[in-house]
């Protein structure tokens, strides 16, 4: 009995293996609220395991249509995306929001404009996917392999300038897109389903990890953070981390950006170099972050050059 | 017991012999720069393929190593001369990551001991780079550490000679791995996948700051291409090698130090010097190899 359990375990074993050890990335859609999900990304730095799947993917379904929220970091990650939407409806996409520019966030989008996808993303985000789009994606590619970008490319599109806020109906359903300029990035854009008062706000929030500073101007960015808890909403989906539904839970962005900045700022002004903070090992309050130390090692520096020879 | 006294005279044995082996072997016998790798490379699980581990860690210290080194013995004849009195040492720290995302930029820090603060030749060295010497610097001044970023070709020993005033070269190492190969032979933007920006050639940048006990840091940044002459453009034509040659920096003291530096410095290459004095109003003077001068005062009024 207990040899045909093993046999039977094998035999399962290497029929199923093959759909794991392909670049699939095995997405699972978590209910937020009715008809509202979101594919939660790997709480992981990118690598050649999770794809650069590390972000979250959302998407709503209304009476008539459907919007999704970022478009993931490559073309094979959208097409999975599309195949389970088309799973749970068989309503068309209408709209993709692409949240801001970064590589995990925004390099799907080949795959949607194969469809006919209206694709909003704010100018300034647009100028900077193209600007430096390619560059990303060579980078990612030496850095997790060329399979995870198959017929992933950086094109430009159809843009129909858009004055925020923008409303949508998505068939008894409402959706109000807002712009947050220069916060995180030069553009970030925040979704709102108004019936579940659900908000999908970007990288202007990470739950569980370090969030990252390159494009950020930080004074603004913490303002923004204040303003969204402030605002009336249940549930609230970063763009990285789990679904957040207490408002405390915005604080260690806010913590953050305010200590890396105060420290950026401090190094510039006695000109001690990022390698001599370094040196001194990590500092006590960021050690209780995920990806801290591959976000301090990596952002500091740009921080403290950015405010170093102003 | 019997197994015991076995151990023991084979543990002694084995340390009779490593022991051997150090002295009795040849011109690098006193080797001993540390290899330590901060925590950082040892236990940080990072994307590349073949990522650095606690493996790396035996593997810089044997690349560091220069009996194990393929051009060591060649660059010390030519760089420091044949007949050099070459010492390793651990107490010249070169302080730079250990892995490095950003190989056209790589900043780094080397802190000098006390008795070689009044060091009379600098050279940096990067052993795997087609351009190996980065820059070397006559002081006229005492100098405690200095720093710049250099260009970083493939993973490689860094190291850092100083001639002390008795004539030895002191040598500090350190091991550096890059994620992605090409700091000196890629373009840091390429042309064709993305809009560069180029600042102003020859723009100058310099910063005082007050350390302890009246001590200064002067930082300077000029903005330059580098270019290595190993890069194409986008009609495969090689991009010539255009770079600064020498940067001579002084205050109202006089000269404080003569720099001689090469394309395996990055763009826009920055200077450190920690002097233990402050000085007044430093100025910098720039030529590079097309024989462009730059100053950061007005030449003319000399």
């Amino acid at each position: 009995m207990k040899i045909f359990n093993i046999i039977l375990i094998f035999i399962l074993y290497f029929n199923v293996y093959p759909s794991f050890s392909s670049n699939d990335f095995n997405l699972v859609p978590i209910k937020v609220s009715n008809n509202v999900f979101v594919f939660v990304g790997a709480n992981e730095d990118i690598n050649n395991k999770n794809g650069g799947a590390i972000s979250n993917t959302g998407f709503i379904i209304g009476d008539d249509s459907i919007l999704v929220i970022d478009a993931g970091p490559s073309y094979i990650y959208a097409s999975n995306v599309i195949e389970i939407i088309k799973s749970f409806s068989d309503l068309p996409i209408k709209y993709l929001v692409v949240t801001h520019h970064h590589a995990d966030h925004s390099f799907g989008i080949s795959r949607y404009l194969e469809m006919d996808v209206e694709i909003i993303m704010a100018p300034a985000e647009l100028k900077r996917y193209l600007k430096y789009g390619n560059r990303s994606l060579k980078q990612l590619r030496d850095l997790i392999g060329e399979e995870w970008f198959l017929d992933t490319k950086i094109n430009s599109f159809q843009y129909k300038e858009k004055k925020y806020p923008v409303s949508l109906n998505l068939g008894n359903r409402n959706i109000l897109i807002e712009l947050y300029e220069k916060g995180h990035s030069d553009g970030d854009l925040i979704i709102k389903d108004k019936i579940s008062s659900t908000l999908f706000v970007g990288d202007l929030v990470f739950s569980g990890r370090a969030p990252t500073i390159p494009h950020a101007n930080i004074n603004n960015w913490k303002n923004y953070i204040d303003l969204i808890s402030k605002k009336n909403w249940n549930y609230l989906i970063p763009g990285h981390g789990n679904i957040i539904k207490n408002k405390d839970e915005l604080l260690p962005t806010k913590n953050w950006i305010t200590f890396i900045d105060k420290t950026a700022k401090e190094a510039s002004i006695s000109g001690i170099s990022a390698l001599e903070i370094f040196n001194e090992g990590l500092p006590d309050f960021i050690k209780e972050y995920k990806l801290a130390k591959e976000t301090w090692y990596r952002d500091l520096p740009i921080l403290i050059n950015k405010y170093e020879f102003d | 017991m019997y197994w015991e006294k076995f151990l023991i005279k084979y543990i002694l044995f084995i340390c009779v012999f490593i022991y051997s082996g150090v002295t009795l072997s040849g011109p690098f016998s006193d080797f001993k720069a540390g290899a330590e790798l901060s925590e950082e490379l040892s236990s940080s699980p990072t994307a590349k393929r073949n990522t650095p581990n606690s493996d790396s860690l035996v593997q810089s210290i044997d690349a560091l190593n220069p009996k194990n080194s393929s051009v060591w013995r060649e660059l010390q004849d030519n760089l420091l001369g044949n007949d050099a009195n070459v010492l390793f040492v651990d107490d010249i720290k070169l302080i730079m990551q250990d892995y490095i995302e950003e190989a056209h930029k790589v900043p780094l820090i080397v802190t000098l001991p006390k008795r070689l603060h009044n060091f009379k030749n600098f050279i940096l060295i990067i052993e795997n780079n087609p351009i190996q010497q980065a820059m070397s610097i006559r002081p006229y001044r005492l100098i405690e550490s200095l720093g710049m970023n250099i260009r970083l070709e493939d993973d490689s020993p860094v190291r850092a000679a100083v001639q002390g005033d008795n004539g030895i070269w002191y040598v500090g190492s350190k091991m550096a791995f890059v994620a992605s190969v090409g700091g000196c032979s890629t373009p840091a933007c390429d042309p064709s996948v993305e809009v560069c920006e180029t600042g102003t050639i020859g723009k100058i940048a310099i910063k005082q700051y007050e350390r302890e006990a009246g001590a200064e840091r002067i930082k300077l940044k000029v903005t330059h291409p580098m270019e290595t002459g190993f890069v194409t453009d986008l009609q495969g034509e090689i991009i010539p090698e255009y770079f600064v040659k020498n940067i001579h920096v002084d205050d109202n003291k006089g000269a404080i130090a003569d720099i001689t530096t090469f394309a395996a410095l990055s763009s826009d290459p920055v200077i450190l010097l920690d002097l233990p004095k402050k000085g007044q109003s430093v100025r910098v003077h720039v030529k590079d190899s097309l024989g462009l001068e730059f100053f950061s005062y007005d030449s003319n009024t000399m």
